[in-house]
């Protein structure tokens, strides 16, 4: 408990618990749009976003968020137009996006830069701006889910529920996506580019079978995804192993548990 | 003679080279019922969503009369396993779309709930446990609270259970008559719409005056389910 006095530690903890709140929040309104490949796609770009920033000089992280606004502006566009299949377009943006950024990183030249930090998260290294930072935009996010969420409810339904509204589900959809790429931007700082698709996707799939309306499906999944990163982050304090890869085996270790729970109770229930 | 709520002037619309609507030209009167019949592939839909402003791609000209407020109930499919949990009560939010006081809301929900014949205590249930009929009357009583003038219903009983069926075309009307609303209603069962309805429009491309339902069923594939 003596590592809980760490300022690095209790950052981490701080960083990790508003990104599993975020999370867990809008991972169900991801899953239910069937953007759960989104957040992948977002994180790519996010991933040319550092490089270009590092090419002018600009702190990574920072540059990743107009890079992150602007392409899912134009995701959102290119879905809206129907023109391409959203697998094909998820494809293009997830190579194209890790190329211009090996691209980036190249010309820039600069030997202390690690994508890695980026790829899977560095967690034990958040210093108070980027908690600033992180907080701000958990409250950000958070506040718009809490005033806008009959209309993101509604949006993010699938496409035959949407007729009524008819334009405003559009406008809603894309602060859907905006959300979405702020919560990307903290998860490449915190558990990794790489890793943020499963805390947004696993902790609903564990929390579906136990919900029987969306609040609680959001709340179930919010606690699902809060004891995976504290549990995680624990654990890393003691075990040698990446703080990322603790945290995502924990939300599946909690995904096959309530597997197994369910079973029992259905075997019980005849 | 008032004004037509619905104004349809001829409407054609093809795909390449295939033909899905030829000239069709009608008005719909208001406060009346107004059955679209044909076999499936007559372009119901394609007319559906022309007049609902959601494919634009067509000629001819479709006028709303100004003011109006349409509700559209699509097509309901019981098929959809990935369907996350949602209350019936935040299914109907959906509709609602807004932010009022939410003991008003629920006040409203019971009313309209009670309305369509639908127990209110199903209102904090889960929507994915309704059975077809109840489904199809959650979704009447959805598009309900959008306080419509205009309510489009694409085939009400395509996914209820014969058992559950009785009754629904009658809420419909008597929904109509009591909201004073003008009723679209597009099916492919002729024999129970017609007593119901104030106009009967038979489309198989383009509209025809005999609606037989023989003439329907030899060229469909869908049966007309008038025999259990």
């Amino acid at each position: 408990m003596e590592l809980l006095t760490y300022t690095f530690v209790q950052y981490a903890f701080l960083g990790g618990i508003s990104m599993a709140v975020l999370t867990g929040i809008l991972g169900p309104f991801v899953v239910q749009s069937r953007q759960s490949i989104a957040s992948d796609m977002f994180a790519h770009v996010a991933l040319a976003g550092i490089g270009a920033a590092l090419l002018v000089g600009v702190s990574p992280w920072w540059g990743a968020l107009p890079a992150l606004i602007i392409v899912s502006t134009l995701i959102w566009w290119l879905l809206d137009s129907g023109t391409y299949s959203p697998d094909a377009l998820a494809m293009f943006f997830l190579s194209g996006g890790l190329a211009l950024a090996l691209a980036f990183v190249h010309l820039a030249r600069d030997t202390v830069f690690s994508f890695e930090n980026y790829l899977f998260g560095s967690i034990l290294t958040l210093t108070t701006t980027d908690i600033i930072a992180i907080v701000a935009s958990t409250i950000l996010v958070v506040g718009i889910v809490w005033f806008a969420w009959y209309p993101l409810l509604g949006a993010t339904q699938s496409p035959r529920y949407l007729v009524p509204f008819r334009r405003t589900p559009k406008v809603v959809q894309l602060l859907f996506f905006w959300l979405l790429a702020i919560v990307v931007w903290v998860g490449i700082k915190t558990i990794g580019g790489l890793l943020i698709g499963a805390l947004l996707v696993i902790p609903v799939l564990t929390a579906r079978n136990w919900a029987t309306s969306f609040k609680q499906l959001v709340l179930l999944s919010t606690i699902a995804s809060v004891l995976s990163v504290s549990l995680g982050l624990i654990t890393a304090l003691y075990v040698d192993l990446p703080p990322s890869s603790l945290i995502i085996g924990i939300t599946i270790l909690l995904f096959v548990l309530q597997s197994v729970a369910r079973f029992i109770l259905q075997k019980k229930g005849g | 003679m008032n004004k037509p709520v619905i104004s349809v002037k001829n409407v054609t619309k093809a795909v390449d080279a295939r033909q899905l609507l030829v000239d069709v030209s009608f008005d719909v009167a208001e406060q009346s019922l107004v059955s679209l019949i044909g076999p499936n592939g007559a372009g119901k839909s394609t007319l559906v969503k022309i007049i609902l402003g959601l494919d634009s791609h067509y000629n001819g000209s479709v006028v709303i009369r100004a003011g109006e407020r349409v509700q559209y109930i699509p097509q309901l499919t019981m098929d959809d396993q990935y369907q996350l949990p949602m209350s019936v009560y935040e299914y109907i939010s959906i509709a609602t779309n807004r932010l009022y006081g939410a003991n008003q809301q629920k006040v409203d929900f019971e009313k309209t709930l009670t309305h369509v014949g639908v127990a209110t205590e199903k209102l904090y249930q889960s929507y994915t446990s309704l059975s077809g009929g109840e489904r199809q009357r959650v979704a009447i009583a959805r598009a309900l609270l959008g306080n419509p003038t205009i309510l489009v219903l694409d085939e009400p009983l395509a996914a209820v259970d014969y058992a559950s069926r009785s009754g629904l075309y009658e809420l419909i009307r008597h929904l109509q008559q009591g909201h004073k609303m003008t009723v679209l209603l597009v099916s492919h069962d002729i024999d129970s719409v017609l007593p119901l309805s104030d106009q009967v429009l038979c489309l198989n491309k383009s509209l025809h005056t005999d609606c037989h339902p023989s003439q329907f069923t030899a060229e469909g594939n869908q049966t007309i389910h008038h025999h259990c």
